[in-house]
């Protein structure tokens, strides 16, 4: 097993699905198989923090981990790995950019959280929304316009208004943001890039 | 009749490049800014050419009239954002009064509207086989080329008007190499999935796209309006790609690029978002104080000027969420200390990319104060 984590961390996609394939035939549990995926996943986001990859990596093995995901989706008849906890996930009204959130989408993903995705473009009530229905007690909030900052204290102050700020840990990402943005914003936290949002969520747990 | 001062700021820009100039050069960029601040709609400033240049250049006058600009970063034509862009990106723009809320800024809207066969078409057939086909899914046809005349008949007449009022700038066309063409036309994700599947096909796609590309550089270039132009540097940033793919699909373009525009007197501005710091060192590639590069705050700066020494000038880079909600002490001490750390030679005192649609007034005026009072 060992192996097809080495190799998504390596990001060799062909040789990853032939091993993949070779533990199905196998008979191995898809549950460990996914696993080691994850494993890769985390040695990926290790190199990342290293400096030693890059955003296309991370992109290149998100889409490795989700072909294997896909792989074995048949075969994990509904279940499911260890879920470390749930994340609300959107860009905020006014910002259609997509890209950065969809990598923090997959990278938490690989990293064991169930991610609520509302899209881009999300009106505060969406994202309140969202939480109330799953629970989920952190909120991320992308944007790549500074002209959306309002909208992410919008959204901050739409969080407090549902009486759901004290449960609710969030964090904010996207090129203009950093720790000024915080303050200005009313979030608890800002994460670099899509690796750091996952270590920023595991803490905030 | 360009007047003495006019002549005087065109030469500080040499002389900046060059290492030679005496003071720090405060360069204006600021495509959205000015809306807010005058009072005019974005929808109006973003679809309405005069409306564009006449509201930028009553902004920059107002600055000027309390600390001076030196110079713009980009000649400003009062092309529209969405005729203009799809060129760069090969992606369709929504705009404000139109899909877009009256007072929103423009944004990219991108998909992969450039299909993996297109590849081969291009190495077939050439790029304007495909380019020809996509221009009409990205523009309106006769909106294109209602901008195509408006430039024709108004361009020397709005240079003039800049020159008149003693702003030279720095650049006045500009080229987005192959690789960001073809990965906003396939999106960043799926063109970083091809460049690590199919990197054959696309070092072969750019090579022939590349001539064309610089060919079309050099030609929108405008010596009267600026003697420079900028080579793009956006998804192709050392800190998206791995080196592997920086090294064979994305530097062989810009220097190439970077490269002409030298051969041809004209200097090399290179535009870069997001962090160089892993291959700025490639820069000195560039043949000495014939270049510039553009940074967004993202690059370490004084990384850069330790290891470009005195070859490559630069020019940046006060963060954009600093104009948008910074004090105007923050900017200063920014400004302050940049200068401080890397020195006036060589160094134009900008907003990183480009001022945010929502930077207070007082932060711009800020950071030139602080960039002509230093000493």
């Amino acid at each position: 097993m060992a192996k097809i984590s080495e190799l998504l961390a390596n990001l060799e996609m062909d040789e990853l699905m032939e091993a993949v394939q070779q533990e199905l035939d196998n008979g191995t549990d898809p549950l460990e198989i996914l696993k080691a995926g994850e494993a890769g996943m985390v040695k990926v986001g290790e190199m990342f923090s290293a400096g030693d990859y890059f955003v296309s990596d991370l992109m290149m093995s998100g889409e490795m981990f989700k072909e294997v995901g896909e792989m074995l989706e048949p075969h994990l008849a509904g279940k499911t790995g260890e879920v470390l906890g749930k994340v609300v996930l959107g860009t905020v009204e006014g910002d259609i950019h997509d890209i950065g959130k969809d990598l923090v989408y997959i990278m938490l993903k690989s990293g064991g959280f169930d991610v609520i995705d509302v899209g881009v473009d999300a009106k505060p009530e969406v994202f309140v929304n969202a939480l109330k229905e799953s629970g989920a007690p952190l909120l991320a909030l992308s944007c790549l316009l500074t002209t959306a900052y309002d909208s992410i204290s919008n959204t901050v102050k739409a969080v407090e208004a549902a009486g759901l700020r004290d449960q609710v840990k969030i964090i904010i990402g996207g090129g203009p943001t950093d720790e000024s943005v915080v303050s200005y914003t009313g979030a608890d936290a800002v994460g670099d890039d899509a690796q750091s949002a996952v270590r920023i969520c595991k803490e905030m747990l | 009749m360009a007047s003495k001062l006019y002549e005087e700021r065109a030469q500080k820009i040499k002389d900046t490049v060059a290492f030679k100039n005496e003071s720090v050069t405060t360069c204006f960029m600021g495509g959205a800014a000015p809306a807010a601040h005058m009072g005019v709609k974005m929808k109006d400033f973003a679809m309405n050419p005069d409306v564009m240049i006449k509201t930028s250049l009553d902004y920059i006058n107002e600055i000027n009239a309390i600390t001076s600009i030196d110079c713009l970063n980009m000649g400003i034509n009062g092309m529209r954002p969405d005729l203009g862009l799809p060129m760069a990106w090969l992606s369709k723009l929504k705009m404000p009064g139109r899909e877009l809320p009256d007072d929103s800024l423009w944004q990219v809207v991108e998909t992969d509207i450039l299909k993996p066969e297109d590849y081969d078409v291009i190495i077939d057939q050439g790029f304007e086989a495909v380019f020809n086909r996509l221009l009409p899914q990205l523009v309106d046809m006769n909106d294109f080329m209602e901008g195509i005349t408006y430039q024709q008949e108004n361009g020397m007449k709005n240079v003039e008007l800049f020159i008149n009022n003693d702003l030279p700038a720095v650049n006045s066309g500009f080229t987005s190499p192959p690789f960001e063409v073809l990965c906003g036309g396939r999106s960043m994700s799926q063109f970083f999935m091809d460049c690590y599947k199919i990197p054959d096909k696309i070092e072969k796609a750019i090579e022939v796209m590349l001539p064309g590309s610089i060919g079309s550089m050099l030609a929108t270039i405008n010596p009267v309006s600026g003697g420079g132009a900028w080579v793009g540097g956006w998804r192709g940033a050392s800190a998206l790609v791995s080196p592997k793919i920086w090294n064979r699909l994305v530097w062989p373009g810009m220097k190439a690029s970077g490269l002409a525009l030298i051969e041809n007197n004209y200097i090399a501005t290179f535009h870069l978002d997001q962090c160089w710091d892993r291959d700025i060192e490639r820069f000195l590639e560039i043949p000495g104080k014939k270049a510039i590069i553009n940074t967004d705050s993202m690059t370490d700066l004084r990384k850069a000027r330790k290891i470009l020494g005195e070859n490559v000038a630069i020019m940046g880079d006060v963060p954009s969420p600093l104009l948008a909600t910074g004090t105007t002490k923050e900017v200063k001490d920014y400004v302050s200390q940049l200068i401080d750390d890397i020195g006036p030679k060589g160094l134009f005192i900008t907003p990183g990319c480009d001022a945010p649609a929502n930077a207070k007034f007082e932060n711009m005026v800020a950071m030139f104060e602080a960039a002509n009072d230093w000493k």
